[in-house]
């Protein structure tokens, strides 16, 4: 059954498990590739993780002179082909959200791949599997609904992905409402 | 690659098409007439045609028909056809050679990756560039041997003798072992690439046979084919040299053929990554982008204005009206920030303070 990674912001209680847990994943070469950032570093502690969200037109990709970042069957957006990278970093200046990393030395683009070779065959990239607070989950269509359904109140109180993100993602993210000046129920 | 597609957008794929028969059938008629017309001079008109090579040329003209056929597809893409034509513009920079010699001779970057991943690629792709620099020029009758005098041998290179060397001297020993020393440099790198597939986590995470594994295997058999073929006319005074021939013959056509199509495409395109080291340069020279929120200088105002408008021709708009900018004016951190006070609605991306701890290193 396709499961997508789901995103629960607000519940990131910024314990790093996730970029460390990322720099594990075969084919990371010991290096993470997400973020996790203090929303308003000096006033309180709430952190949110910044993922790649797999765009379903992703500017990265199409931004890419030598189609180095190519689009997996489960539409997870790849890493740069280590042969075909060629440095031009159009993909760090086009990503939205200013996801990919670039290796100068190595003159190679690395970026989040949703742990391709675990996520393919149905098991939880490393960063959902580790998240202590259900942040980061891995979920069916059915259970993101299921979500949808509990925390829809028909008041705009519950928002995934559009319209707010510049495009539609495979990752799905509940943004939080709280901070958003609305209430979510649990 | 069977498994990966990267959706083009439809509407851009009618003018590629047009563009292309016509683009497609030029490129190949100034191709293969230029091969026909330095074979013309080399053999000193067809009289030095090594028809034993027959099925090479066969095979080549294949090939440059899938090359074009891939490649010009290639260039009508906006990202490529832009760092296409200001890397063209740009060719003649003073760093030029220095850059050149640093990516597609020596590999800098590769053994940066790592000393085993660049001994292996030194060995495979030097090997295999130093077996075409002797097999096509006599393949197309660029160069050949003759003896005129017992005893010594004439090199003979574009229809002009080139030099006259004893047959038994140490020039004479490297041109006709100069296709076996490359073949055992092949097979080394090919082994340790195919040992590395196997073994190491890190390479085994993403490969595919198709894209991985079948160059190499393509490789070592052209090599050892190769090497069989010296061992059959020394050892074995020629016995079985002809069906072999045909064998080896037969491995490097099929590999010339996938080439434009597999992971050896990057042979013919690696030279871009010059073109975009230049672009990156040079316009970094001419005028930097300030970040629209932190004020760093991050890109070329030239490459970010580029990219704004590659991100336009696939109907991409990042421009963030209730803010004033366009999200490739924003330097990465800052970028990120503004992320996360989208998500929150809290300005993250205006608290002047470095990104926290992204290395989870405690
Ligand atoms: C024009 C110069 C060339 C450049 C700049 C270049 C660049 C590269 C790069 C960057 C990689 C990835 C290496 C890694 O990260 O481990 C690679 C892989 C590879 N290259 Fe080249 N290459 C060149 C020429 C060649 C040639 C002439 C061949 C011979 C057929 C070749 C065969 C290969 C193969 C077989 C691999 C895959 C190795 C593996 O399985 O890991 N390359 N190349
Ligand atoms: S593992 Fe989960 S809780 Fe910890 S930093 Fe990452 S997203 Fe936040
Ligand atoms: S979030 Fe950025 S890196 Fe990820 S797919 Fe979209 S454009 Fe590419
Ligand atoms: S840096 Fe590499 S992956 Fe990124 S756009 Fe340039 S060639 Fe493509």
């Amino acid at each position: 059954m396709k499961k997508r990674l789901y995103i629960e912001l607000e519940n990131c209680i910024g314990c790093r498990s996730c970029l460390a847990a990322c720099t594990q994943c075969g084919g990371h070469e010991q290096r993470n590739r997400n973020y996790v950032y203090d929303v308003n570093p000096h006033v309180n502690r709430q952190t949110m993780p910044l993922m790649c969200l797999h765009c379903e037109n992703p500017a990265c990709a199409r931004s890419c002179p030598a189609q180095a970042i190519q689009i997996h069957e489960t539409g997870a957006v790849l890493s740069a082909l280590v042969e075909k990278c060629i440095g031009c970093q159009n993909c760090t200046i086009a990503c939205p959200y200013g996801i990919p990393k670039f290796d100068e030395e190595e003159n190679l683009m690395y970026k989040c791949d949703l742990c391709i070779d675990r996520t393919k065959d149905g098991i939880p990239p490393m960063c959902a599997s580790v998240c202590p607070s259900n942040t980061l989950q891995w979920l069916t269509e059915e259970e993101i609904e299921q979500k949808q359904r509990r925390h829809d109140l028909d008041n705009d109180k519950w928002v995934t992905s559009m319209p707010y993100l510049e495009g539609a993602t495979n990752v799905k993210v509940n943004l939080p409402g709280i901070l958003q000046g609305t209430e979510k129920l649990f | 690659m069977a498994e990966t597609v990267l959706r083009k957008p439809m509407k851009a794929t009618h003018s590629i098409n047009n563009a292309f028969a016509s683009k497609f059938a030029k490129s190949m008629f100034l191709t293969v007439s230029g091969i026909i017309v330095l074979m013309f001079i080399g053999t000193r008109m067809f009289t030095h045609v090594d028809l034993n090579l027959y099925g090479y040329m066969v095979g080549t003209f294949v090939f440059i028909a899938g090359f074009f056929y891939r490649f010009i597809a290639w260039g009508e893409r906006p990202p490529t056809k832009i760092i296409i034509k200001k890397g063209i513009k740009l060719l003649f920079r003073k760093s030029t050679p220095k850059t050149s010699v640093n990516h597609l001779g020596t590999y800098e970057f590769i053994w940066n990756r790592g000393i085993y991943r660049w001994t292996q690629h030194l060995l495979i792709g030097w090997g295999v560039i130093l077996s075409c620099l002797v097999t096509f020029p006599l393949v197309f009758g660029w160069m050949y041997f003759t003896m005129e005098e017992n005893g010594y041998y004439t090199i003979v290179a574009m229809g002009m003798d080139l030099m006259t060397v004893p047959a038994d001297g140490v020039i004479a020993f490297l041109s006709y072992n100069a296709l076996n020393i490359t073949a055992i440099m092949v097979i080394i790198g090919v082994s340790m690439a195919l040992y590395r597939r196997l073994k190491n986590m890190q390479a085994r995470a993403e490969q595919k046979f198709i894209y991985d594994f079948l160059p190499l295997y393509l490789l070592l058999f052209i090599s050892i084919t190769g090497l069989i073929l010296t061992f059959m006319n020394v050892f074995l005074h020629g016995a079985g040299h002809y069906a072999m021939s045909l064998i080896h013959q037969y491995s490097v056509i099929v590999t010339l053929i996938y080439l434009p199509f597999g992971k050896l495409a990057h042979i013919p395109f690696r030279p871009l990554s010059v073109f975009a080291r230049n672009y990156r340069e040079h316009y970094g020279e001419q005028s930097m982008k300030e970040c629209k929120v932190c004020g760093d200088e991050f890109v070329s105002t030239e490459q970010s204005q580029d990219v704004v408008n590659v991100l336009g021709t696939n109907e991409i708009d990042f421009t963030m009206e209730q803010d004033g900018f366009n999200l490739a004016e924003l330097c990465l951190p800052c970028r990120r920030k503004y992320r996360i006070a989208r998500f929150s609605g809290f300005p993250t991306h205006e608290v002047k303070t470095k990104e926290a701890n992204q290395n989870a290193k405690g």
